[in-house]
This record gives C-alpha cells, structure tokens and sequence, in this order.
C-alpha cells in the first residue's frame, strides 16, 4: 500500500505530461495563417486554397511545389466545395487554382445573387474580361490561363448507348442525368442540356463523377452520367464522353487567382505558376490524373515527376 | 473579424435558417429528414428487438453462452458505427442504393444499426433474466412449473423492467447512431449538418445540430414517460436508470454503446 | 464566337486510357481495388501514420480531460449528495446528443480544430466516469469505512487510503468502457476534419479507395482492443490485491 500512491501519482503525472506533449504538437496544425507579410520571397508564407477532387488536389501539389522551389513556404487548405476557400481570399488564403468561368460565375452569384446569368462565355479572354470588375472588388487577380480546360463531360454506357456520340444525337430522349446535385439550374448542366440540346433531362443527384454516378449509368439507371472532360477511367469502364457539339461548356481553362495585394508584394510568383500554366495541356494534364485516379498514386508524387521532366521546377 | 462578432453571426445565421420555412419542406428538407430518422431508428429499434430478445431471453433462461451474451457488447462498443457503415456502403451489396422510404444507403444503414443495437440489448436481456433471485426459481420449481412454465410465468415478468430499460435505452442510442449516417451520405437529420459544413454554411449545419439534439432530448424524456406509465410500480430496487451507465460487476456490459 | 486556340468549342479531346500507364496495376488502383491489399499500407504508410497519431492523441486528451473532470465531480457529489441528481441528470442529457450534432454546437466556441473533438468526447467520458467513481466509492463496505474512521483516519485520508483504492476496480472498468467508446467516437470527429483514422474511412467511402477503409477500420478496432488490454494492465498494477475482475 506504502508504493501504491506514489506510484500512481507518477503514473497519472507520466501519461498527463506526454499525452499534453503529443496532443499539443498534433492538435495545434488549425492556427490560422496570418497574411503573407510584406518584403522579401525567402520563407514568406503564403497560403493556397483549392477544392479537394482529384484534378484539383493534383494541381494544387504543383503549384505547391512549383512555389516552394521559389522559397515559400506553402500551406495547402482542401476543401469540400469554391465558398469554404473564396471567402478567405483574399487575406487568410492568398492563391488558389481556379477554372477561369468557374471564378467568374462564382462572384457574379455571390455579388447579384444565385439567380444571376452566367457572365462567362466559352472564350477565356472574353470571360475574363467580362468579370474584370468582379474580380477587383474581389481583389483577386488571374494570371495567364493555360490551354488544358476541364469542364463538364457527359458520358453514355456504350453498350446501352451504341450510337450516340455527341450530345444533339440526344435531342428529344427522355433522359436520367446522374450528376452533381447543384447540376440544377445550371447553364453548363441541366438547364443547358433542357434549353440548348432540348433533352428531358431528370435530374439524379448521384455527385459529380461519383462512383455511384457510374455505377448508375453502367446499370442502366441513367442514361447519362456527368464528369470532366479529362475523366481518364471512361474507357476501360465502356463509357464514351459526348461532343458538347452546341458549346454550353464555358471557358474552364485554368488558371492561378491570385491576391492583388499578395501580387503586388510578391510580383515572382506569377512567372513560376504562369509557366506551369503553359506547360499544362489537356493530354498531359489527363494522362497525370490516370495516374491520380485509377493508379491512385499520391498527388504529390505524380506532381512532382511531371514537374521533373517539364523542367519547371 | 472580432471573435465576439463572428459567434453572434453564426448564432443569428442558425436563427434565420430555422425560421425559414422552405428549410422545412422539402425533400431535403428537414420535417422530411426528420420522418426518415424517425422511421430508420424505429425499424431498427423492432428488428433489433425481434431478432435479438428471444435469443437472449431464453439463452438466459438456459443459463447457457453467459461469457458471449455479456461480452457480445463490449466487443460491439470496439467496432465505430462509421467504419461499418463505410464498409456496407462501399460492398457490392448493400451498396449506397435507395432503399424505398429509407432512402439512399437506406439498406447499409439499416443493417449497420441493428448489428449496432443488438449486442447491448442481447447482454441486458440476459443479464436481466439471470438476475432474477434463485429462491424464486425454486420456488417455481417446487410449485410444480415445467421449464417453459417458469419461463413464461416467473422469469419474463420478473426481467420485464431490466428489458424494458434496455429498449429504452437502445432507442436513444440509435437515434443517436442513425444520425451517423449522414457521413456515408445516407438518411436522416444529420445530412442538415454535413450540407451545411460542406458548403461552409455553419448557420446550416448548427441549425441541424439544434433540431438533432432537441428531438434526442424529446426522445429520452418520452421513453421515460413511457417506461413509467407502463409499469408504475417499481419492483425490488433494481438498479436506478443511472446505473445502466455504470461499471458495477456484471452491469460493465449494460453500459451503453453509443454513436 | 471566335475560336480561340483556349475555347471550349467542339471537344475532341483525345484521352488516354489507364491501359497505358502502369505495368502492373497495384491491389488499391481503381479498377482492382481489393478489400486487402499490403501495398496500401506500404505505400501510403505516411498517411496511415498520421491519421492514427492524431487518433490516439485525441483519443488520449479526452479520456484526460474526462478523467479530470469527472473526479472532483464525483467527489462534490458525494459530499452534497443533493446535487446527485442534478449532475447526473444533466450528464446524462448531454450523453443524448448524438456526437455529430455536439461537435457543430461546440464549433462557434473552438473553431474547426482538435479541440471542439476533445471537449466533446471528454463530455461523454465524464459521464461514463461520474457515475463510475460514484458506483466505486459507493461499493466501499461501509464497515470498511468505519474502522477506518475509528483508526483516526480524518477525512481525506479515508478517502485517499481507503475508498478510492477500494473503488478503483469499478472505477476502471468504467475507464475501460469510455476509452473504447471514445475510440470509435473520435472517428466521427472527421465532420471537422479531425477525425483520426475517421479521416480515412470518410475519404475512403467517398472515392470507393476500399483498401484504405479496410485498413482504418482494421486499425481502429485493434487500437481500442489495445488500450483496452493496456488498461486492464494498469488496473493490475494499481491494484494487485484484487483478482481478475469479471467483465
């Protein structure tokens, strides 16, 4: 009885002092970045935020590295969806990898409300342009946008669907679309396929290029199933990309948003990421995220090899 | 951003969302979430009950498979509710298809929280068989009663309040379970939570927690309202509800699973 | 419309197919895909490292914080037994609320972090404790507790020397029961992003990765069976007069 007290008392002590030790460098990753101070590339922090599908994470491990090589010191925020990140721009995250009409859209419904027209159209510059003010009150510039574009791709079991091959061939059809759940409404989605293709869409949300998406277009539940344009897995699934032969799909080139005020002070950024952008195109781009989805290798790593061999590192 | 500023914005951004009427309609919305919840908890709650009660009850009549039937529950409390859903979502089958009224993973979430619910009312039924005092039994035993006669007529009435508890209890709990569900994208309440955190809308997603928490609430004092109307009268002092949380002996495995 | 060399007009985007990558698809690649698969676990072994650390770490804070807090608790309750019901009925209201909506009410105070997980779980520990440690101390004999007091023993000496050694087989069979719980309630912590291996299965189900739910899934089981054993170990330890405590 004399040892049991001291002893438990060194015990509870013990486990206290290292679970604190242990917990507290793990639990302390969530403090808040304070702005990229003013002065100098070397070690300045600079935050990147970006959504977390597969294409997305892969080009975000790019631009972290591209940057990183420059000297910054990256931290990465993944997200579920654009709003969780844009309403940190552009103090606490100051870049983000962004799809050019996909930026644009997304302040016009922030600033005129969710009905809003889309404002971009399926020429990048012009759609730049057009959100030029947007983007200023935002104080967000875009850097240049690259030739590889990822925008909404719908796809038919080619067993079930043998002869269709652009989307106007399915002009009239009573169609089950599995896709996105915010699909609805939507110019580049089931509004544009209802309006412009005149199909009679019903609209399964399933998820935007979601396994269930597929599954339901490969049991015949849907007809039609939406993904990117840059879906590397729709062969070997028996799965055929439609031609957006009537253009509904805007200009989703990418293209780095970057803090006008993180700009202005860090001008060196724009070269390194403007050069990825050139250095990306559509092939390349849906070679890199195979590997990313259907090899399921890490983002970073598959980001780095092509960072090696583009020589942009 | 002032701290105290930002809290009285997500507070007024719940208000609002709760306020709103075409949150509550809907099929998303939450009156119908809510009915999936409810009808989700109450099915499992009887498959549970069916499957697992006359299993136990007679096992312990029996006396027989003690050391499983009382820790059937604390291997049960080691498996996350979550991890066996993601599992039954991401098989073959069940899948995440629909599943009628119950929606999508209706079926995985089904199996997940009656496979959830059994074990602890399995040890609770057993436990509460076995509890019943041995001068008893031999009492029925002199009197004459045969095996099955003693079962129905002296040890069921007499576990009856132990049972009872652990229903009760079992339904709170898969309430609580169910909203779990939310996570692999299945039915129920807690889709208001996960919608709102993933579009970074916490007015969305406290509103949910508000509506979940208070319909737990309502839950627990119901079942209690219910315990005590159907039998008013306590018996020998058996262990106060509390207890059912405790670690006492051979009351460690009633303490309850939870999600 | 021009055409310009970045429009998105007729695509005819020419995709590679998967064929032409790897040479030998990996037991995790989307269109394998196996339930068991080594080279997951080796590969991404980093990953799985990280996930569990953060799980034992908020695993491990909550139990403490719980433990904490349930013993003054317990031992204010004793000694103003009118608040027994108060606090009880109180820890067992906050018991009902499903983790996934106690996580969300605790965020406009501590953020999206480790925290709002920790004081959450710590929450359902305490209650499991409170009632633990008074089921304990009031499973002391009470003739126990009169010699002791006749042996001169004041107040907090009785307590320290005698009820809480007595009480801590109950005690700790409690500890065991909110340290196994509270392993499979960390999982749900992945609503804040802060969910340990919960992380894993949530990424997992949502990419249909299935070696990954496996593996964190298999992780979490044999983390609680763990601590179970290491708890039971402690109580060994601490308490070698009794014998094996059936459970």
């Amino acid at each position: 009885m004399l040892l049991r007290r001291p002893l438990a008392t060194a015990l509870s002590a013990g486990l206290l002092l290292l679970v604190t030790a242990c917990a507290g460098d793990d639990l302390d990753s969530d403090s808040a970045d304070d702005p990229a101070t003013s002065g100098g590339g070397e070690g300045t922090s600079v935050v990147i935020g970006s959504q977390s599908f597969d294409e997305a994470a892969l080009v975000t491990a790019m631009y972290q590295q591209v940057l990183e090589a420059e000297g910054y010191d990256v931290e990465t925020r993944l997200v579920d969806t654009r709003p969780a990140y844009l309403g940190e721009m552009p103090d606490a995250v100051q870049i983000a990898p962004e799809y050019v009409a996909g930026i644009v859209d997304q302040l016009n419904t922030d600033a005129n409300g969710p009905d809003a027209a889309p404002i971009s159209t399926s020429d990048a510059a012009e759609t730049i342009e057009a959100g030029s003010a947007l983007l200023e009150e935002k104080g967000l510039t875009l850097l240049d946008p690259s030739p590889a574009f990822s925008a909404n791709g719908y796809f038919v079991s080619t067993e079930a669907s043998p002869d269709v091959t652009a989307l106007s061939d399915l002009k009239g059809q009573q169609v089950t679309l599995a896709a996105a759940p915010d699909c609805k409404g939507r110019a580049d989605c089931e509004k544009g396929l209802v309006d412009t293709y005149g199909i009679d869409i019903t609209l399964e949300p399933l998820g935007y290029a979601s396994p269930e998406t597929f599954k339901a277009v490969l049991d015949g539940e849907a007809q039609l199933g939406q993904t990117s344009t840059l879906d590397g897995t729709l062969e070997e699934q028996g799965l055929l990309l439609l031609e957006d032969d009537l253009g509904i799909q805007p200009a989703q080139n990418l293209v780095p948003a970057v803090s006008t005020a993180f700009l202005d002070e860090h001008p060196d950024v724009a070269d390194p990421l403007n050069a990825l952008m050139a250095a990306l195109d559509n092939e390349t781009l849906a070679e890199l995220l195979v590997r990313v989805q259907v090899d399921r290798e890490k983002a970073e790593d598959v980001a780095a090899d092509f960072l090696a061999s583009a020589d942009l590192l | 951003m002032d701290p105290g500023g930002a809290l009285v914005n997500v507070f007024s951004e719940t208000w609002s969302y709760l306020t709103d009427g075409a949150n509550w309609s809907g099929s998303g919305g939450i009156v119908a979430r809510l009915l999936e919840q409810l009808l989700i908890t109450g099915t499992a709650l009887a498959l549970a009950v069916l499957i697992g009660l006359p299993l136990a009850l007679w096992l312990g009549h029996l006396g027989r498979g003690g050391f499983l039937a009382i820790n059937i529950s604390n291997i049960g409390r080691a498996v996350p509710t979550f991890a066996l859903l993601a599992l039954l979502v991401a098989a073959d089958w069940p899948g995440s298809a629909d599943f009628g009224p119950y929606g999508r993973a209706g079926l995985a979430t089904l199996i997940a929280l009656v496979l959830f619910a059994l074990p602890p009312l399995i040890t609770n039924a057993y436990v509460g068989v076995r509890e019943v005092p041995a001068e008893i039994l031999e009492a029925a035993d002199g009197m004459g009663m045969s095996s099955w006669q003693r079962f129905r007529r002296v040890e069921l009435p007499l576990a009856l309040p132990v049972v009872a508890s652990g229903v009760r209890l079992a339904l709170v709990q898969l309430w609580a379970t169910a909203t779990i569900a939310a996570l692999v994208a299945g039915p129920g309440l807690g889709r208001i939570i996960t919608e709102g955190f993933a579009r970074n809308d916490y007015g969305q997603g406290l509103a949910g927690a508000v509506v979940v928490a208070v319909v737990a609430l309502f839950l627990e004092l119901f079942a209690a309202l219910l315990q005590r109307v159907a039998e008013p009268v306590r018996r020998a002092p058996s262990p106060e509800r509390g207890a059912q949380l405790s670690a006492s002996g051979s009351t460690v495995a009633e303490a309850p699973t939870r999600g | 419309m021009s055409e310009a060399p970045v429009g998105v007009r007729s695509m005819t985007v020419t995709v590679p197919t998967a064929a032409g990558s790897a040479a030998e698809p990996s037991c995790y690649s989307r269109f394998v895909n196996e339930w068991f698969c080594w080279q997951y676990v080796e590969d991404r072994h980093e990953e799985i490292t990280d996930a569990l650390v953060q799980h034992i770490a908020i695993t491990l804070a909550a139990l403490v914080l719980g433990v904490v807090l349930a013993f003054p608790l317990a031992l204010l309750v004793r000694r103003v037994p009118k608040l027994q019901s108060a606090v009880l009925g109180l820890s067992t209201g906050l018991y009902t609320i499903p983790s996934l909506a106690l996580f969300p009410l605790l965020v406009p105070f501590t953020g999206l972090s480790a925290t709002t997980v920790v004081i959450g779980l710590g929450l359902y520990a305490l209650t499991i404790l409170v009632r633990a440690l008074l089921d304990g101390l009031a499973s002391v004999p009470d003739e126990v507790r009169e010699a002791a007091t006749g042996l001169g023993h004041g107040r907090a000496r009785l307590l320290l020397r005698v009820e809480l050694p007595l009480a801590l087989p109950v005690a700790m069979a409690g500890l065991r029961v909110a340290a196994v719980s509270t392993v499979a309630l960390t999982t749900v912590g992945t609503l804040v992003a802060y969910g340990g291996l919960g992380n894993l299965i949530s990424h997992g189900v949502q990419r249909d990765f299935r070696a990954e739910l496996v593996t964190a899934a298999a992780l979490c089981v044999a983390l609680a069976v763990v601590l179970d054993a290491l708890l039971v170990l402690l109580q060994r330890v601490l308490t070698p007069w009794t014998r094996a405590v059936p459970s």
